[in-house]
């Protein structure tokens, strides 16, 4: 009990009148990492599970580990293979690092590549915690609350859609926009009516879209552009997306793109413990893959000549680009979701539906599902109203009484 | 309300009771044409002018005004003076007038010009009211200079067109943000300014729309 | 408001005098300032063009130095001669091609540019000597990512040099596909050959993402990627045989060019 009796030896100073009392939310995100919360609800009417907020999201955080290990080894990769055909790598520290642990650029070795791989992921991700983390604290501290643990997901979820060679000061103006205008405005975490990773990577998106989109982000080695599978289908059609890439090398995840969102397999691992331990809603993953479905397999009917992206087939749409990402750890953010059951099929099938519709038909915006997402969170509580409005006006002609006024 | 003054009038528009971010109003306008501080520096005059000129006017007349048709008097001297001020920019800031395209023209449906004329200027002397317009003006350009400073000098690297941070694409160091070149980020510090006026100014706050029930507040368990 | 403000008599008095006042206030603002607007317009448009041409200097009299370097003509673009159907000061290709008389339908994959309808007459403005110019330089417009871009592009007195290139109306994003407006962009046309080989017909002239490496490469816009296609395709549409091909086509010969002229621009009908 070294921890307890530690934390518990400096939570005085912590507590009115002690010394930092302005640091309480500190303290107390520290204490909770390792112990439940003192106060938990008890009484019957709201327990519905032994867990707490911070143990979810420190499932969620695990659950995208095999997502960000294996972003990691495909950052190296792709970047080692690119270095391998004659580019040159991008030197600096990131080379000295990768010598001294892994001795060179080795497309073979799995270690080359992953060590690679962390030395671009890693930052962005310390990056992102750091400065997202400092916004988080000042607003707990100014607002006397507790440090949100949502921020722990969100941090995550942010680095992993970023794309491995993106500058650091990017990764530290998306977060702050993300945590700032996304979610501390509003109030904090439960109040955020979009998602703060997205509205983050949404800003720079639209801030900087020379640098985070376009053909020569994706892979960390000089002067090398690889196109992602979307926009090789985009710009060129289908069947020179399937020259390049087969559907199981996008399936598994060899195809360049953010570091997080390559690997539809490494994403599922992630989706069965979500949605296994009922921590993630399966009627909002439902929704949204039957949404994707639906919209493309109208618009495989449609045809188009002029537009490539018209003949891509569901099982595509799947693997290419952030979609399984998004549908697993972005749409079923409990926060910006639906609240209603059957409104969370809704709010699955809309995203669905308009992340293929912006990938189709949008001529300048080749990834959809970012957009949809957060199209989609604004539209969440107006779909939980129409709901809950139905159900009330159900129950009143079931039960023939007046319900009670409400005001 | 006490009888308003005449530093009441100018000032109180710009921080206390600002038409756009208390108010709200003329916020179209404000989106569309901050993205260079010449141009909002422009559109902030001529909103100025409209909205001082037309109050003086319907002031002037408005112990004429039949209030069956006050409503259309108003907005026939508002867009007249809307249309004068177009022409002259047309033949005299011909460069300035093209960028400003249609806004220059929808200044008649901003809504500080009417909500002045109608809330203001029919019930107060045309001196008076012509103050209440250029201090309403001046709210107005206030938060458009505000917003295109930030616009312009993050998202092109200049100021008035002068460069102050030379951008990668002249071969300088300061990357660009494209989301300040696109109106909606205007939103963003209009919003931003909000906040910090509201900061300063507590009262500006409004109350809550919803109140959460005494016994919903989380207790402490036992 | 005095309770008599409400008769009819009242209001019909108040609104009719309102209106006549300031009916005469803004037809006296419309008509006074016509003249000089109509001139701005003028202006513009000619500064345009002598940007183009790289004559145009800050604070310079563009109306007198238009008049004196440039000569307008009016250009029969399907058979690539001078005409005199209609008048080069006052005849506007913009305006004509809305004119079913005047222009005629693109439709599919002649249509490159995105323009709909074509005017058969088209304005140049010649730099120089007549006969001889140093440069031409040619209206051209077509679809960009979000809307139509008009501009102009100068060629020079061979034909196949590009002087320069400036669009003047465009609703690109800005940052992006808005940096055709960005002069080191233009600049790097300056010299660019638009076809790949002398007795071409079809213009070699593209840009090309990431770094153009011969004379009929531009570098695209970096992040536009549509934008830079709009750009390529109204730019070869324009210098193409549907375009200003057949015109070029005299100035590349050299001196026989009534032959040539007159033998290329024979397979496209007009009645389309």
């Amino acid at each position: 009990m070294g921890i307890r009796q530690t934390l518990d030896n400096l939570e005085p100073h912590f507590h009115k009148g002690g010394k930092y009392e302005k640091f309480y939310p500190l303290y107390e995100a520290v204490d909770t990492i390792f112990y439940s919360p003192p106060s938990v609800t008890k009484t019957t009417a709201h327990v519905r599970d032994g867990i707490d907020l911070k143990r979810i999201m420190i499932t969620v955080w695990f659950c995208t580990f095999p997502a960000m290990f294996f972003g990691m080894w495909n950052a190296g990769w792709q970047a080692n293979e690119a270095i391998a055909a004659g580019y040159d790598s991008m030197g600096g520290w990131r080379e000295m690092i990768l010598l001294t642990l892994a001795g060179g650029h080795d497309a073979g070795s799995l270690w080359s590549n992953f060590v690679l791989g962390a030395t671009y992921f890693l930052p962005i991700y310390l990056v992102t915690f750091a400065i997202g983390g400092f916004w988080e604290v000042l607003f707990a501290i100014k607002r006397g609350h507790e440090v949100n643990e949502g921020f722990f997901v969100t941090s995550v979820l942010y680095a992993l859609i970023l794309p491995a060679t993106i500058p650091l000061w990017q990764v530290a103006l998306g977060i702050t926009f993300g945590v700032v205008i996304g979610k501390e405005i509003f109030g904090g975490t439960g109040k955020n009516f979009l998602n703060p990773a997205l509205t983050g990577r949404a800003f720079l998106y639209f801030a900087y879209p020379a640098q985070i989109s376009g053909d020569s982000v994706w892979v960390a080695a000089d002067g090398y552009t690889g196109a992602t599978a979307l926009s090789t289908a985009y710009q060129s059609g289908m069947a020179a997306l399937q020259d390049q890439y087969s559907w199981w090398d996008a399936f598994l995840g060899f195809i360049p793109g953010s570091v997080g969102e390559t690997s539809t397999l490494a994403i599922l691992i992630g989706a069965v413990v979500l949605l296994g331990m009922r921590i993630a809603s399966w009627r909002i993953v439902l929704g949204v893959f039957l949404g994707m479905v639906a919209m493309s397999s109208i618009l495989n009917l449609i045809g188009s000549d002029t537009n490539a992206m018209f003949a891509m087939p569901w099982y595509w749409h799947l693997v290419v680009g952030g979609f399984a990402f998004g549908m697993v750890f972005m749409a079923t953010d409990p926060v910006s979701a639906s609240m209603t059951n059957p409104g969370r099929f809704l709010f699955g099938a809309l995203i669905g539906v308009m992340t293929v519709l912006i990938r189709v038909v949008n001529p300048a915006f080749p990834e959809g599902i970012m957009l949809a997402i957060l199209f989609a969170n604004l539209f969440a509580p107006l779909i939980d109203h129409f709901f809950v409005q139905a159900n009330i006006k159900r129950r009143v002609k079931r039960t023939a009484v007046v319900a009670e006024e409400t005001t | 309300m006490s009888a308003p003054t005449t530093k009441g009038v100018i000032l109180t528009p710009i921080f206390k009771n600002n038409p756009i971010a208390l108010q709200i109003l003329g916020i179209c306008s404000a989106l569309a044409v901050t993205s260079s501080l010449s141009v909002s520096l422009v559109m902030s005059l001529a909103v100025i002018f409209v909205t001082a000129f037309s109050s003086m006017f319907v002031s002037l007349i408005r112990n004429h005004i039949p209030s069956s048709i006050r409503i259309i008097v108003q907005m026939t001297i508002i867009a007249s003076l809307v249309i004068v001020v177009d022409q002259i920019l047309k033949a005299f800031a011909y460069e300035m007038s093209k960028q400003l395209s249609v806004f220059v023209g929808l200044i008649i449906t901003n809504c500080i010009v009417m909500g002045r004329a109608e809330g203001f200027a029919m019930t107060n002397t045309p001196a008076l009211s012509f103050l209440d317009g250029v201090g309403n003006g001046l709210g107005y350009g206030f938060i458009l200079m505000t917003v295109g400073f930030f616009r312009e000098l993050f998202g092109s690297g200049s100021l008035f067109g002068v460069t102050i941070l030379e951008t990668v694409q002249n071969g300088g160091w300061y990357v660009p943000n494209g989301l300040l070149l696109l109106p909606p980020s205007a939103f963003f510090i209009i919003g931003l300014i909000i906040w910090v006026l509201r900061s300063l100014n507590p009262e500006q706050v409004e109350d809550n729309e919803f109140v959460m029930k005494e016994n919903t507040q989380p207790k402490e368990a036992v | 408001m005095a309770q008599g403000n409400n008769s009819i008599k009242k209001i019909l008095t108040v609104a009719f005098s309102l209106c006549i006042v300031c009916s005469i206030i803004v037809s006296t603002a419309a008509v006074g300032l016509k003249a000089r607007q109509e001139r701005n317009q003028e202006l513009d448009r000619k500064s345009n063009i002598l940007a183009v041409a790289d004559l145009y200097e800050p604070g310079m009299d563009v109306g007198k130095e238009f008049s004196q370097a440039v000569t307008a003509k009016v250009v029969d673009l399907e058979t690539g001669e001078y005409t005199d159907a209609v008048d080069p000061e006052t005849y506007d290709g913009f305006q004509a091609a809305k004119d079913p008389a005047q222009s005629r339908t693109l439709s599919g994959e002649r249509d490159v540019a995105g323009i709909g309808r074509q005017e058969k007459y088209s304005t140049v403005y010649l730099v120089g000597d007549e006969e001889n110019p140093e440069q031409i330089v040619l209206p051209i417009r077509g679809q960009g990512l979000w809307g139509l871009m008009r501009g102009y592009l100068s060629v020079q007195g061979d034909g196949n040099t590009i002087g320069g290139i400036t669009f003047y109306s465009h609703s690109e994003t800005p940052g992006l596909g808005g940096e055709v407006d960005n002069p080191r962009w233009k600049a790097q046309w300056e010299g660019k050959e638009i076809y790949a080989s002398s007795d071409s017909m079809d213009p070699a002239i593209e840009l090309v993402k990431g770094g153009a490496s011969d004379s009929t490469e531009v570098d695209a816009l970096s992040g536009a990627s549509l934008t830079s296609r709009g750009v390529t395709h109204l730019v070869q549409f324009w210098l193409g045989e549907e375009g200003f091909g057949p015109y070029l086509e005299h100035f590349r010969e050299g001196g026989d060019s009534q032959a040539t002229a007159s033998a290329s621009p024979s397979d496209d009908s007009e009645g389309v």
